[in-house]
């Protein structure tokens, strides 16, 4: 009795997304007996089309890894087809799928460079946040001290053991690092960075935050009232600053 | 608002990477063709972009996500969400593709042929019905370009269509660059599968340009359907045939790579409006305006 469609069609996907089609491991070997009367040539054409367009959007998420990559893409990659078929059109979750892989994978042998995670990381997250797109945040307040403020949910706060700025400083719209750029190695210190798309920009940026301003930050996932801060030297100058850069929002409005 | 389009109108089919310059752009089309799926996951600047464009030209919808040819019942969730922005698309039309992209646990992304025989036909009819009664706008298929084919199909590829067109009134969105292709890659006459398809069954058309795939694993060069290039002469050819059989609403011009070649676009769209233009002289008529409320 011939096999359902559905069986036949997950047959075909399961060889599609394989590493013997993809690379041509395995080519004269025939492929499961679903698949049998199948011409292979074109089967193969058509898994590394889709391989390379799947490719063509994890790339474009991650074009910093991918350069720090280095020799190791082809492993990586080969790796990450072995392991994750594609199961997702999108771009974001292919993204996502990718940076689960290598983070699977840095886990049982750190990266090289060690960096990588961090600049992973931050890929993912700016990702993430061209996917959302600009959040409509009310403009800071300029002229007269914010009354009430509270953290900008669309900001990604990321705990990094390098200071990976400048991999992102200075990169062409393409995303290639310039040369001078690309041989500067990353300081290796905590660093607590904020990505967001600010308010006079389309594109996301980096900041560092200090600790201290992380911590008041977190405290801030609520509508707060400037009063139930209490006197602070410095404190309203801050806001401001945070206000400028994305990562508070404020209103002059009372609190009810 | 009243918007009016000629017909067949001709555009393109809308792609947020070049959003801003298409908005600048907007008077060198009649509509555009907005892909329902990247209003649905492209995030939502994707989807505003799109929505505001509302009233400023006609647009249609098409899809990518159906997967209508997967054997597994339809997504009702993922069709109501398909409605719901056809609706605010103001859009005449939504079509997608006679293909399968995905299966459970694996989703290629790329369209995919099916078997061609009465029994999966049967199949695609009851889905495309089932389409219908959730979509209030006009189903139309897309015919897909294909490297490889099923063992067991016993169909010609018009064969197959015109099956499931007949018994569910589906409209055609010909795609003359998939035929174009396929016949090439498959030995299979173009001209044959167009006069095999019934007079007025292509509502809307699609047009793009390939390239010329070597691998060392493939007999002979293969042509690929990757949107990338201006529209091939042979291409225009097919769609001068088809206008003379078929009035289309719309034709759009495909185009997903090497897209900041502004002027390959535009001069796709003047060398589309051209053929549109001559076989309608031919026919002794002019272009036709119909209004669109809005």
């Amino acid at each position: 009795m011939p096999a359902r469609l559905l069986q036949r069609q997950i047959s075909l996907l399961e060889y599609l997304t394989s590493a013997d089609a993809i690379f041509g491991e395995g080519i004269d070997a025939p492929p499961v007996p679903h698949l049998r009367g199948f011409d292979l040539a074109p089967l193969r054409l058509e898994a590394c089309f889709s391989h390379e367009k799947r490719m063509e959007k994890i790339i474009a998420a991650f074009p910093r890894t991918f350069e720090l990559l280095g020799d190791d893409q082809a492993t990586v990659v080969r790796d990450f087809v072995a392991a994750c078929p594609s199961v997702d059109i999108s771009r974001i979750e292919n993204a996502r799928q990718f940076y689960d892989f290598v983070c699977g994978r840095w886990e049982a042998a750190p990266p090289q460079p060690p960096y990588l995670r961090d600049v992973a990381a931050c890929e993912l997250a700016i990702a993430n946040l061209r996917m959302r797109g600009k959040a409509q945040l009310p403009p800071p307040v300029a002229t007269e001290p914010a009354r009430r403020f509270r953290r900008n949910f669309d900001a990604v706060f990321l705990p990094c053991t390098y200071d990976i700025r400048s991999i992102f400083e200075g990169h062409t719209s393409e995303g290639h690092a310039s040369e001078a750029q690309a041989s500067e190695t990353p300081a290796r210190r905590d660093v607590m960075l904020a990505i967001l798309i600010p308010p006079d920009n389309d594109q996301p940026a980096i900041f560092e935050v200090p600790a201290s301003v992380y911590g008041l930050l977190a405290e801030l996932g609520t509508w707060t009232d400037r009063a139930a801060l209490g006197p602070m030297e410095g404190l309203d100058e801050l806001i401001s600053d945070l206000a400028d850069h994305g990562l508070l929002e404020v209103t002059s409005e009372a609190g009810h | 608002m009243i918007l009016r389009r000629p017909i067949p109108a001709v555009g393109i089919g809308y792609r947020s990477a070049i959003g801003d310059w298409t908005r600048d752009n907007l008077a060198h089309f009649d509509m555009l063709e907005i892909t329902v799926d990247h209003c649905l996951s492209s995030g939502e600047s994707v989807a505003s972009e799109i929505f505001d464009l509302v009233g400023q030209i006609p647009m249609t919808a098409h899809g990518i996500g159906l997967s209508i040819g997967t054997d597994v019942p339809l997504d009702l969730a993922y069709l109501d969400r398909v409605a719901a922005i056809d609706e605010r698309l103001q859009a005449p039309a939504y079509s997608e593709h006679l293909a399968f992209t995905r299966a459970p646990g694996r989703d290629l992304a790329n369209l995919l042929p099916l078997p061609k025989t009465e029994e999966v036909a049967e199949g695609i009819i009851a889905k495309v019905r089932l389409v219908q009664s959730r979509i209030p706008v006009p189903f139309l298929l897309e015919n897909i370009s294909y490297l490889f084919e099923w063992p067991e199909s016993r169909m010609t590829d018009v064969e197959f269509l015109n099956l499931i067109c007949r018994e569910t009134d589906a409209g055609l969105l010909l795609d003359v660059e998939n035929l174009y292709l396929n016949a090439h890659n498959h030995g299979f006459d173009p001209h044959a599968f167009l006069n095999d398809l019934p007079a007025g069954i292509v509502k809307e058309v699609h047009v793009a340009g390939g390239v010329t795939v070597h691998r060392d694993f493939l007999a002979r060069p293969l042509l690929a359907d990757s949107h990338s290039h201006p529209v091939p002469d042979g291409a225009l050819d097919l769609l001068d045939r088809v206008l003379v059989r078929h009035k289309p609403d719309a034709i759009v011009l495909e185009r997903d790579d090497r897209l900041q070649e502004f002027d390959e676009i535009l001069a796709d769209v003047r060398r589309i409006r051209a053929r549109v233009d001559a076989v309608q002289s031919e026919n002794g008529h002019a272009s036709a305006l119909v209004a669109t409320s809005d």
